[in-house]
């Protein structure tokens, strides 16, 4: 247990050297949140009820698709997996370590839009916070498990970014964040439903827990974790 | 002695071209024992596959201990340090840190530098102790200087020989011929997929038969001449030097190197 909460806070200390996930946890997102935030609270005053829940969304969607797949491909596409298979470390620890490590940073992100909305757009904050948070923790674990079959199944940056923007675009613009789902063509809302970012959005902004939100979700991360597996186990093969 | 490793009829193919056709050697416990071999030759997939990170068609592979593996091309995260690196691995296999191994290994001038900024020398010193972390009975050295300056190579030696006495099984892969020639017991060399000698330097010597190589230096330069009879060539050579009116400074006659023998029978068999 010792050996695994040091890999944690090693990990965690090398994603802020490395400042790729600094910049797609930290400062893109709260650039946008900087921007669209005003944007959004100015153009339709109403935003202002989901300000918080938009943003977390947009961030953790980033954080998560575009920060976390380089340092999976960086570790398994590379000799780094041989110095771990060679040396008695499991294969698996890279992606627990990455994954954890960028799920606090996600959520450290996600409090700071929580406390800045209020302060900065006069935001209203979620009704039942408790209820807020466990969504959320949900919502950045699923988020992450989609991001690690990209950073295990792409085998090169070039490659991963790609695909990394392919899932993040409909992701984000098919969420409900930036455009209401209802106005959206039928088959952009259908495809919009097989994202993480469309049922983590309306599970955040629900105060209550709403199980067709959460099953979807549920469902994506057992999916993801799954494939995940299969993709360790072939490499370890 | 016991036999740290055991390797029997081990065959490996890629498709339909066969790299292992049924190697057989074993290593005795605290012995550096080389595995050498022409580019091509099946080494690194020897090694891999006795190191577990490869799959072997058939044949059986026995290890008796704990394996530490330096690989050849091994990268660490960027941004990881040194002493970063040693620890989670020690953590991880449950070790404590030898601080004299470490100390030794210069480990310490270097420790806090990110992986990024090592030098060459530097990353295969670090890669020797992350293999060294396990503490383990057989230590895998994959070309562990290549790439490393005089002065790195012999302190690695040095190092590599403090580790025999300690007890220490070392399986060498390497191309610098001087290296095994110096630091090792006994060597092996593959051939086609098969072993084509194994056995210690002397021994090789033996096999190929004799191999001399006489250096004449004369006023206007330097002669090399290669001879399988001592006796015959050089007395026809200084009578030639003596017909020709050529002075002779010196003459220096050694028997080939360990190259010259390793070239001959990985070609030859």
């Amino acid at each position: 247990m010792g050996a695994f909460l040091y890999g944690v806070s090693l990990q965690w200390k090398l994603d802020i050297r490395s400042k790729t996930l600094l910049i797609t946890c930290y400062i893109v997102p709260l650039l946008f949140f900087a921007i669209m935030g005003g944007i959004f609270t100015s153009v339709m005053p109403e935003a202002k009820y989901t300000l918080i829940q938009s943003m977390t969304v947009f961030g953790v969607t980033m954080g998560a698709l575009i920060g976390l797949p380089p340092s999976l491909v960086e570790i398994y596409s590379s000799d780094m997996k041989k110095i771990y298979q060679a040396n008695g470390v499991p294969l698996y620890l890279g992606l627990a370590l990455t994954n954890i490590s960028a799920y606090i940073h996600l959520f450290l992100m996600s409090i700071i839009l929580y406390i800045a909305a209020p302060l900065v757009f006069h935001a209203k904050t979620p009704e039942n916070p408790a209820k807020y948070f466990i969504s959320l923790a949900v919502f950045i674990a699923v988020s992450l498990s989609l991001a690690s079959i990209i950073g295990l199944a792409v085998k090169d940056q070039a490659k991963t970014s790609m695909f990394s923007i392919i899932v993040f675009l409909p992701s984000i613009m098919l969420s409900g964040i930036m455009f209401p789902m209802e106005l959206l063509p039928k088959a952009f809302e259908t495809i919009g439903k097989l994202f993480p970012a469309t049922w983590g959005y309306k599970l955040m902004t629900k105060s209550v827990f709403p199980f067709e939100s959460l099953f979807p979700l549920l469902l994506i991360f057992v999916l993801a974790a799954v494939i995940c597996i299969i993709l360790l186990r072939r490499m370890d093969n | 002695m016991n036999e740290a490793i055991a390797i029997s009829n081990l065959t490996k193919s890629y498709g339909t071209h066969i790299v292992l056709n049924g190697l057989d050697f074993c290593v005795q416990q605290g012995e550096i024992f080389a595995l050498l071999g022409i580019n091509g030759a099946g080494k690194t997939t020897s090694l891999e596959c006795i190191e577990g990170l490869r799959k072997y068609d058939s044949g059986s592979i026995s290890i008796n201990g704990i394996m530490g593996i330096q690989l050849q091309s091994a990268s660490l995260p960027g941004h990881m340090k040194a002493l970063e690196a040693v620890r989670l691995f020690a953590k991880w296999n449950k070790a404590s840190l030898d601080k004299e191994m470490l100390d030794a290994l210069g480990i310490y001038e270097f420790g806090k530098k990110p992986y990024y900024q090592l030098s060459t020398g530097q990353k295969r010193r670090l890669h020797l102790v992350l293999a060294l972390t396990r503490n383990p009975d057989i230590l895998f050295l994959d070309e562990p200087t290549a790439g490393l300056d005089v002065e790195g190579r012999l302190s690695l030696h040095e190092q590599i020989r403090q580790l025999k006495a300690i007890g220490k099984t070392i399986i060498l892969a390497s191309h610098d011929m001087t290296e095994v020639e110096n630091l090792c017991d006994r060597i092996a060399i593959l051939s086609g997929g098969k072993i084509a000698f194994i056995g210690t330097v002397e021994q090789l010597g033996k096999t190929i038969g004799k191999h001399y190589n006489i250096t004449i230096q004369t006023e206007n330069g330097t002669e090399k001449y290669e001879s399988e009879d001592i006796g015959d060539s050089l007395l026809t050579l200084l009578m030639q030097y003596k017909e020709k009116g050529k002075t002779i400074v010196d003459i220096q006659i050694d028997r080939g190197s360990l190259e010259q023998h390793f070239i001959k029978i990985a070609k030859g068999a």
